[in-house]
Formats: structure tokens, sequence, C-alpha cells
């Protein structure tokens, strides 16, 4: 049993003193400095905004925090006092909470089991279910997170999830709680009421670090702001005195110019046309129950949705990696029923995965090889019989070049390169084919913001040069920013198919949630 | 140029691992001898001399041509992440199939030796072939497979040579000698060496073509260093599955034929087993990593591993178990491998800043 109030890491401290404190903090990973003397003040009872791009050194700052990593140099200060931080056990102890962008929670095990996890309430060594679930109901009442503590972990829906993981630090006695990344996972309501909890925390006196890359949440959320832009502050803001564009350019160096988006001239057969697509449900995944689309030359349509609605099923169903049990996809007006992945693709279907380690890319490979993928067997690479690594690495050079990837070179492994730089090699890859039809989901998840606006652009100038794009993204942003239609899946059913210009984010939000009946047109989604 | 140096200082950690491997087994084995009471200097010079003295050279060659092939069957399902440890089996159903051959069929040497090779090719790619269908469609791992139905496949053979294909009127298990038409052509003043090494090591370079410079050895790459990107693209892992275990039967059914063409051109019972070359094969392959153009080096030393031990043995009394010892400690160290790896791995990406 873990003693919950070790009196001398948390001595009374004055209401000035910042709960947390880093000073003069230093890392560096073999040649490459992640962070370099970096100085950040978490104010007691305020959010606190940790802001930057991949890369920038912010996931680092919070190991440091948190007892993940030993920095090489600086010092980390709980309510003015130094901590020795060997691991996050000691963090635990000095008051500090994290929740992970990837949940650590045992999914057969309930909500209050995960959540007094190694600080059991009992007798004797005998768990008490009963003052567990006490627990949690109480916890969960005072900071408004409305969790069912004896419900298994497994059957609840990320967002759920995401409040076990704050109530596990909570019971734990954390005062200083860093949130990585979490909306990553959240559909619009979910963002909302997380945002209500942390507020409700803040005013009871917790102070919380925000990790995050969307500027919005950070003018959401937040009373503070500490940029880092490689590895160092580039600006300290209070967000009530701030604007986008200053954040932006505190992160990114310079302006961010809006992808621009002009719709053209939309004419043409339909390059994919998916009619009355069906698939059975299955556990955790809503199937496809009557699915219809069509995505003309010149066109971006994009599908909107809180993952796991549908649209894995439809991608799948379209590439053939998966047969549905009904319905027809036609390419070109051709049926592609019965065909595998290696003949649609070459009929002329790209595809940008959104599992971009486990089916984008193979880390151990090259670059050159990664991006020679279904190119192998065509000229100028090589042939059914013959294939030249000269060639391979010639093309892998011209494309990294074009797209600027920044990489040791085309014989390092992919496993070297950042998010976003993984994910260009994917584009890259999959625009060299100039298909007529590219399939691409979430194309700048894990991916920063600087890197994001290229691949927008990389995107829209496929659809200018006459390219039929179904995109699948999770971010309303981003759908607001490419595509010319958005279709809105719930439960494996479009519930929404709006114009660009009708799908303002309150209409896509309230239909990702709210299921309309799907024959009743357009703009009436959500209630 | 620098293209070059960069490669090199990539590859380098990479081949520091399996020569570390090599140094650590002799100095293992130096200390057994030490202890044994034995000039570790002596003993290597008598093991090397045991293998390469110009009285020994011939018959080392010969294992060389089994090992070198033994190591190929091992390595062409390895590069795409399945290991296949029936080695024996394949081994020794090839030679019988070759022996089968080449006792009942009447031809003239020019028909009789390709004819032969093939059908030993055949006999132990049949016996690989049947773990891809239970790999792909079944489910159990090609390692296990592979390892479960060799021993049935030598005991077959065993049967074979004991009963409907022995040697009347002899007490050894074996077949009758095959006719002159089916004796592999030996070099000139040789006994042992014999076409067999050209044949295998023409299929070496095959294997090799096919690695580096064509489509398929490319998606085999692909399908060793992840299954999911390989469907992603389009490629069909069954059928890579199947290719890659039929062309590893098929080395391996060769070795076979090969040694029961060679001195004393017969199937002997346990003789093509008991050596040891399917282990010794694995370990070379290993030990090259995975890649085909390295395997002549990493053979040839575990074939002087293995028949110098005997040399050694009879030289200062050092029993020929050390080779067998030396070789389990280079595969030992070479597992560490698999823990470098993931360690030079953390550090390219912790060099990146971070997550992924």
């Amino acid at each position: 049993m873990t003693d919950l109030h070790p009196d001398d890491a948390r001595p009374a401290a004055g209401a000035d003193t910042p709960a947390a404190e880093l000073r003069g903090i230093t890392k560096r990973f073999g040649p490459v400095l992640a962070v370099d003397g970096v100085d950040l003040v978490l104010e007691r009872g305020t959010v606190h905004a940790v802001v930057g791009e991949n890369g920038a050194g912010k996931s680092t700052l919070m190991s440091v925090l948190y007892g993940l990593q030993r920095p090489d140099a600086g010092a980390v200060l709980r309510n003015g006092r130094e901590l020795r931080l060997r691991s996050p056990l000691d963090a635990i102890d000095a008051g500090l909470g994290m929740v992970h962008q990837h949940f650590r929670l045992f999914g057969s095990l309930t909500v209050a089991e995960n959540v007094v996890y190694r600080a059991e309430p009992g007798r004797w060594g005998v768990y008490d279910r009963r003052a567990a679930e006490q627990r949690v109901t109480e916890l969960a009442g005072r900071f408004g997170l409305d969790v069912d503590p004896s419900a298994r972990v497994d059957t609840l829906p990320l967002g759920v999830r995401q409040r076990v993981e704050i109530l596990k630090a909570l019971h734990r006695q954390a005062e200083v709680l860093i949130l990585d990344e979490p909306t990553a996972v959240l559909t619009p309501g979910e963002v909302d009421s997380l945002f209500a909890v942390v507020r409700s925390m803040a005013a009871q006196g917790t102070t919380v670090a925000l990790v995050t890359h969307k500027v919005r949440e950070v003018l959401e959320a937040t009373d503070r702001v500490t940029v880092l832009r490689d590895g160092v502050v580039s600006a300290r803001l209070e967000t009530a005195r701030t604007t986008a564009g200053e954040i932006v350019e505190a992160m990114i160096g310079r302006g961010l110019k809006p992808a621009v988006n002009p719709r053209g001239a939309v004419s043409g057969e339909p390059v994919l046309e998916v009619s009355d697509l069906r698939l059975a449900a299955a556990p955790g995944a809503a199937g496809v129950h009557g699915v219809s689309l069509q995505v003309r030359p010149g066109e971006v349509v994009g599908i909107a949705g809180v993952s796991g609605n549908g649209q894995r099923e439809v991608v799948e169903s379209v590439l053939g990696l998966r047969s549905p049990d009904g319905g027809s996809v036609l390419l070109h007006g051709q049926d592609l029923a019965g065909l595998g992945v290696r003949e649609r693709r070459g009929r002329g279907i790209a595809y940008v995965p959104e599992d971009r380690p486990g089916m984008g890319t193979a880390a151990s490979l090259s670059v050159a090889d990664n991006l020679a993928l279904g190119h192998h067997r065509t000229p100028p690479l090589g042939s059914r019989a013959r294939l030249s690594p000269r060639a391979v690495r010639a093309q892998a050079g011209e494309l990294v070049r074009r797209l600027g990837v920044k990489t040791a070179g085309v014989n390092a492994p992919l496993a070297s390169l950042s998010g976003g730089n993984a994910q260009k090699v994917v584009l890259a890859r999959e625009l060299h084919h100039e298909a007529p039809l590219l399939v691409v989901e979430q194309p700048t998840q894990g991916v920063d913001v600087g890197a994001g606006e290229e691949i927008h652009r990389l995107l829209l100038d496929y659809r200018a040069r006459g390219g039929a794009v179904l995109l699948v993204s999770y971010e309303i942003s981003e759908l607001r920013a490419l595509a010319d239609r958005v279709l809105v899946m719930l439960d494996g059913v479009v519930t929404a198919d709006l114009d660009a210009a009708d799908a303002t984010e309150e209409v896509l939000g309230a239909a990702m949630v709210h299921a309309t009946r799907p024959d009743d047109g357009s703009s009436r989604a959500g209630s | 140029m620098s293209g070059l140096v960069a490669r090199l200082r990539l590859a380098a950690p990479a081949a520091l691992v399996p020569l570390g491997a090599v140094v650590v087994a002799l100095l293992v084995g130096a200390v057994v001898m030490a202890v044994a009471g034995v000039d570790p200097l002596r003993g290597y010079d008598a093991m090397v001399r045991g293998a390469l003295s110009v009285s020994n050279i011939d018959f080392a060659v010969a294992s060389f041509t089994a090992i070198l092939a033994m190591s190929l069957a091992f390595a062409v399902p390895a590069r795409m992440g399945e290991y296949n440890l029936g080695g024996d089996g394949q081994l020794a159903l090839g030679g019988i199939s070759a022996a089968v051959v080449a006792l009942y069929l009447p031809a003239p040497a020019i028909v009789l030796l390709p004819v032969c090779l093939v059908a030993g090719a055949l006999g132990g790619a049949a016996l690989a072939s049947v773990s891809a269908p239970l790999s792909t469609r079944a489910g159990v791992p090609v390692i296990i497979s592979t390892l479960l139905l060799s021993a049935p496949a030598v005991a077959l053979t065993s049967y074979l040579v004991r009963f409907p294909l022995a040697e009347r009127g002899s007490a050894v298990p074996q077949t009758s000698r095959l006719p002159d038409a089916a004796h592999l052509p030996s070099f000139p003043g040789t006994s042992y060496t014999n076409a067999g090494l050209v044949v295998v090591v023409l299929v070496l370079l095959l294997a090799v073509r096919v690695d580096s410079r064509t489509p398929v050895g490319y998606e085999i790459r692909v399908a060793g260093a992840n299954r999911g990107f390989a469907a992603y693209g389009g490629l069909s892992v069954p059928r890579l599955t199947l290719g890659t275990l039929v062309a590893a039967g098929a080395v391996a059914g060769l070795a076979g034929a090969i040694i029961v063409m060679s001195q004393p051109f017969r199937f002997i019972d346990d003789a093509l087993t008991a050596p040891g070359y399917t282990f010794a094969g694995i370990a070379a392959a290993l030990l090259a990593g995975g890649r085909p153009a390295l395997l002549p080096l990493t053979a040839a030393l575990f074939t002087v591993l293995t028949v110098g031990s005997a040399g050694m043995e009879r030289d200062v009394d050092v029993p020929r178990q050390l080779g067998q010892v030396l070789q389990a400690v280079v595969i030992l160290v070479l597992a560490l491998r698999v823990l470098a790896a993931r360690w030079v791995a953390r550090r390219a990406r912790d060099a990146v800043g971070g997550k992924v």
C-alpha cells in the first residue's frame, strides 16, 4: 500500500510560490539538442499550455517534469523545493500526474480498479471494492467527470477512458497534472467536456499543463502559454492578451498561410462510385449499412466522423483489403468486385493509410525502399523480372528533394525520420503514381503545423491537376481546409452530405454525434 | 563518395556484432583449451590444419558445399522473417529422391546428372512446401511445422534404405552404389570435391541476384520488414511464403542429391544428417545476418569449425565437440544482436527528438 501523503515532499507553500517549475532544463540525445536551457513556470491553479511543433521539445520537457527522462542540466522544483526524480514513481509521490497520449489502462478491469491501482483502499491487503467505487464516484462528482465506476474499461469509448486516466491521477493526489495531446482522440463534444473538467480542476487549485499543437485549444482552455521552437522558449504569453496568429508565428517562426482552397469546376463522370455498401458490424466496429458516395475528377470528398464509425471499413472496401457483404465499388464505371489490392492499385488507386507505422511504411527499410513499393515492377525502376537498385535510389533522391523530406540520405532507415517527414515519404510515393483516385486517411496526424501545411498544399495541387480525392479525417478544420463536399458518418451510416460552404464546425460537430434520418437531406443534421 | 562513407557508417554497427560473436567464441574456446591444459594457439593451429591442410582440404570443400547450400536454405525464408528448421528432412528426402532416380532410370550421364539433381531439389521442395499453407491458412508457424515435419521425413528415408531400397547382403543400411552415370564429375586430383560445388555456387549467385535485383527479392524483404506494409502494397504474403519455402527446400534437396552423387555414391542412413550440415548452415546464415552475399564467408568459417575439430581431436587431444561449442557460442552472441538492433533503433529515434 502506497503512502498517499508523503508530507516531506509537499511543504506548505505560499500562494505565490509556483506549483511546479523547470529551471534551465537541457537535454540532449546523441548529437541532437532536444531542449536547451528551458525555463517553465506553472502557477498554482492555472491551466498552462505548452505548445510547439513535433520535435520542438515539448514531449522531452514533460518527460523531464514527470521523471521519465533525466535532464543533462537544470532543476525541477515543486512548491519551490528541488526534486530528485529518478522515475515517475518519485514524480507521483511529489504530487505530479500525467495522462499520456496512449492510455495505460487495463482493459479487462473496471474503472474503479484502474483508478485505484497501486493505491488501493482496503484492509489487511484485501481490496475493498465498495470503498474504491465510492472514492471514484466522489472524485468524479467533484470534478464533473461522468463515469460508471463498475464498467469494464474495454467497453468504454476513448473519451471516457481518458476520464479514467485523469481520475487515476487525481486519486493519487496529483496537484500538477500533465495532459499530453489530450484531444487527439476526442469528438468535438468530448473536447468541450474535457475542457470543462480542466477548468473545474483549476478552480479547485489543481495546476494543469496542457501539451498540444492545436492553437484553437490553447485559446479556449488555458490561462498562460509557453511556446517552444527548436528546443528553446520562443514566446511566453497570456492567453487573454494574445492571438492565434501570434502563437503560430512563435511556433513556426513565420506567419501561417492557410492552404488556399479555390474550388475548381468539378465535372465529368465520377472516378469512384460506391453504391449501397454493406458490411456487418463486429465487436469494436460499427460496420457499414448502405453507404453510397461519388468522387469526381478535381474534387475532394471528405468523410467526417469520430473514429470507428465505419470510415475504415469503407476505405478498406475501396482498396480491396476487405470484401464487403453487399453493394458495389466502381472505378471509372468498372466494377472492382473480386479484384485484390494489387489489381485495384494497378487500375489507378493510390492510398495514404491512417496507420503509418503498421501499414504505410516499413521502419527498418531504407527511405528508398519505402518509396519504391508499388513502383517496383514498372519502369523506370524495373520490370517483372528486374529491379535496378540504382534507379530506386535515384528516384528516391528525386522525390525526397521535390517534397523537401529531411533525411540523412535515401539509404537511412525510415525509423530515423520524424513523423512529418515519414508522412511526406508516404505521400510522395502515392502521389508519384499519378493515379486518378487518391484515398487519404488522416494525412496530418502526428505531423507538425509546418509540414501539415505543406501536405495540404500537395493534396490541393493534386486536385488541381484533376485528381479525385477521398479524404477521411477526424479534424474538422482539415476537412474545411480541403474538402469540396463533406459526408458525415455515424454508426456506419452517412448522416449528412454537405457542401463545403455549409459544413461549418457547428453543423459537422453536431452531425458527428447525433444521427439524423439519412433520407432527410443535408444541413438539418443535429438537434 | 560521401554516399559510400555514409553507407559504411550506417553498416558499421551492424557488422560489429557478428565479428564480435566470432571473437568471443574463439576466446571462449581458448579458455576451454587452456583449462584442459592445451595451448590454445596449438589447438587452433590443429583445427585450421585439420580443415585446410593439403590432405584434408578435399573433404573440407565437400563439406563446405553442403554447409553453404544449407545456409542458403535457411537464409532465403529468413529474408521474409520465416525460419526453416526442417533442413534435415529436406536434405534426406532430396538425397533419397536422387538415389531412386539414379538407381532406376537407365540413362547416360548427360541426362541422368541433371535429372537426379532436379529430383533431389523436388524432393526437398515438396516437403518444405507443406509448411506454407500450414502457416498462411492454418496459422501454424513455419518455424514449428518445418521442425516437426523434418523428423518423420528423415525416418521415412531411414525405412526406405533399410527395406525396399536396401542393398542386398549388406549389414549397413544403405542403397546400392549408384551407376557411374550418376557420379558427379570430380575436379582433377580430388575425390570428394566435384561439380556439386559449382552447382551450389551458381545457385547462390542466382539467390544474390534475385535478392538485390528483382522485384520478387524486394517484395520478400518488404514482407520481412512489415507484413502490414506488404499487404497494403498488394503483395501476396501466402505466395511469397510458398515461394521462399519451395526455394529453400529445393536448395536443401539439391544438397542431399549432391551428397549421394559424391563419394561413396550411395544413400547411407544417417550419413546426410549426422555431420550437422543443417545446424552449421543455420549458424552461418545467422552470422551473415540474412545477407546472401556473405554466406560463402560464414559457411567457410563453420566448415573449418566442423571439419577442423576432428583434426584438433586427433592432433592435440581436444574433443571434437569443442567445434560445436564454438558454434553455439556464436549463436548465443548473435542473439544479443536483437538487443543491439533495438538499442541502435532507439538511439536513432531519440536523435530526431522523441516520438515518431
